[in-house]
């Protein structure tokens, strides 16, 4: 069998467009879904029991269902249900952040719950309020803690924008599928397009367990 | 009662600091505060002495209301001290408080451990908390470890950044938890030096101690609890050395300690 990765260098342009879709996606997704999840794990932890009861019902709820299906949903189901239209990348953007930040949400709650509770009281012995007490004292050791749950949940998030191609976002997952029906390469293209997102992930991951190491001993009390 | 001369000599036609009047509290069915009454002056050195689980740090905790008492009355400065959790914020700033087991910030260096309620909580500049801070690590012997992180500090040296950390408040009262009972042998001097340089300062102290020598030698006034109760006060003369009750005498020899 003969290898050959000319389709690849040729269409280097339209898989480099998919690229960027894919980096823009991924990072969208992971800001909201970190900012979404960290707000959400605090209300679960503080919230009253409205807020408590709900969130814990979106955790569950979102455990319970694959993202894949969330993200056919919004597209297909939710403009007949409400009307509005969204774009293939927007609804995969909304799809896979209410997915992650459930998990976000249970991490960030761990977390805070993990903190000694003679960290608030020297904190409240000193006059604080509850809400410098969390941004001072409890929030920043509790990131701290969770940092390696939250580097896994980073690179599943990169990794799931890839479904965002049924949805036919022009992502780089649905680049290669399109460039290997059209060259008949699909050994070399979907060879070149693990090695790619091996590319991403892999400096990623290694960076945020660097990252870890450095802030680990921050995080203990 | 003799305890109660002694404490009319002690009070001499000035108001008490701290006044607490018949205080009770319950955790279920324990009571840990059995109607304490008790009145403290301005610039003494106070050592609450007892058994494990006889109420002193209750005590504590309920004076800076991180855990109010149930009944009974505490006038601080003549005035109740506050229900509501907002005045309770403001009734700490006015006491530092070191806990057993140091509860510095480990996030933070030791001179932002030191900074963090100024800034935090009094809105003092970043510039104006840093210099004030310096001085307190000075004061406390730690000069050359302001940029170390918790972590990489022993235990004696955490409490005495804990202390410059309540000091930093500029506090009218201090209150010790049990402040070398988590600290090895050769590291409670370091501690207790401090505490008995801030106590030559004058500065009006709570202390809840098993050290007894530091109570001898450094309390004006030593209270002695018993399952929620006084048993005995006076000045520590009297406690290690002439004690008025059995129940006093009984805890001191359960310590080994022959006055």
């Amino acid at each position: 069998m003969e290898l050959d990765f000319s389709p690849i260098f040729e269409s280097w342009r339209f898989l480099a467009n998919g690229l960027l879709v894919t980096v823009q996606l991924a990072i969208l997704c992971c800001i909201a879904s970190l900012a979404l999840g960290i707000l959400g794990g605090i209300g679960r932890v503080y919230g009253g029991r409205v807020l408590k009861g709900t969130i814990t019902f979106y955790v569950d709820t979102m455990r319970s269902i694959p993202v894949l299906v969330v993200i056919v949903w919004i597209y297909f189901a939710l403009p007949l249900v409400s009307g509005y239209n969204l774009p293939p990348f927007w609804s995969a953007f909304l799809a896979i952040t209410i997915h992650v930040a459930a998990y976000v949400i249970e991490i960030t709650r761990a977390g805070i719950e993990s903190i000694r509770p003679g960290q608030v009281r020297a904190a409240q012995a000193l006059g604080m309020s509850h809400r410098q007490i969390l941004r001072e004292v409890v929030l920043p050791q509790a990131l701290i803690r969770v940092l390696p749950s939250i580097g896994s949940i980073v690179s599943v998030t990169i990794k799931d924008t890839a479904i965002a191609s049924v949805i036919a976002v022009p992502e780089y997952m649905k680049q290669s599928e399109t460039l290997a029906a059209q060259s008949f390469h699909p050994i070399e293209v979907f060879t070149f397009a693990m090695f790619v997102y091996f590319c991403i992930l892999f400096p990623t991951t290694r960076l945020i367990d660097r990252l870890y190491r450095r802030l680990a001993h921050l995080g203990q009390s | 009662m003799s305890s109660q001369v002694g404490q009319q000599i002690r009070g001499a036609g000035k108001k008490p600091i701290l006044s607490y009047h018949n205080v009770m509290k319950r955790f279920g069915n324990f009571t840990a505060l059995n109607g304490v009454s008790l009145d403290i002056y301005s610039g003494e050195v106070v050592c609450f002495i007892g058994p494990s689980g006889s109420g002193k740090s209750t005590m504590l905790r309920g004076t800076n209301a991180l855990d109010p008492f149930d009944e009974g009355q505490v006038f601080l400065d003549g005035s109740p001290l506050p229900t509501s959790e907002n005045e309770a914020r403001h009734l700490r700033r006015r006491m530092g408080m070191v806990f057993q087991n140091f509860e510095l910030f480990p996030h933070r260096t030791a001179l932002e451990n030191v900074m963090i309620g100024p800034v935090t909580v009094l809105g003092t500049s970043k510039d104006q908390a840093a210099k004030a801070a310096l001085k307190l690590l000075d004061k406390v012997g730690l000069a050359d470890k302001t940029q170390n992180y918790p972590a990489n500090l022993s235990g004696g040296q955490q409490q005495r950044v804990a202390i410059a950390r309540a000091l930093a408040m500029e506090p009218e009262l201090l209150l010790f938890d049990e402040p070398t009972s988590a600290l090895d042998p050769e590291t409670i001097g370091e501690v207790l030096n401090v505490m008995k340089t801030l106590a030559d300062e004058g500065r009006t102290m709570i202390v809840v101690t098993h050290e007894m020598n530091f109570a001898k030698r450094v309390a004006d006034w030593v209270v002695v609890f018993e399952r929620g109760q006084v048993v005995e006060q006076g000045p520590p003369e009297q406690i290690f050395d002439d004690p008025h009750t059995e129940r006093t005498r009984n805890f001191l020899s359960h310590l080994g300690w022959h006055g």
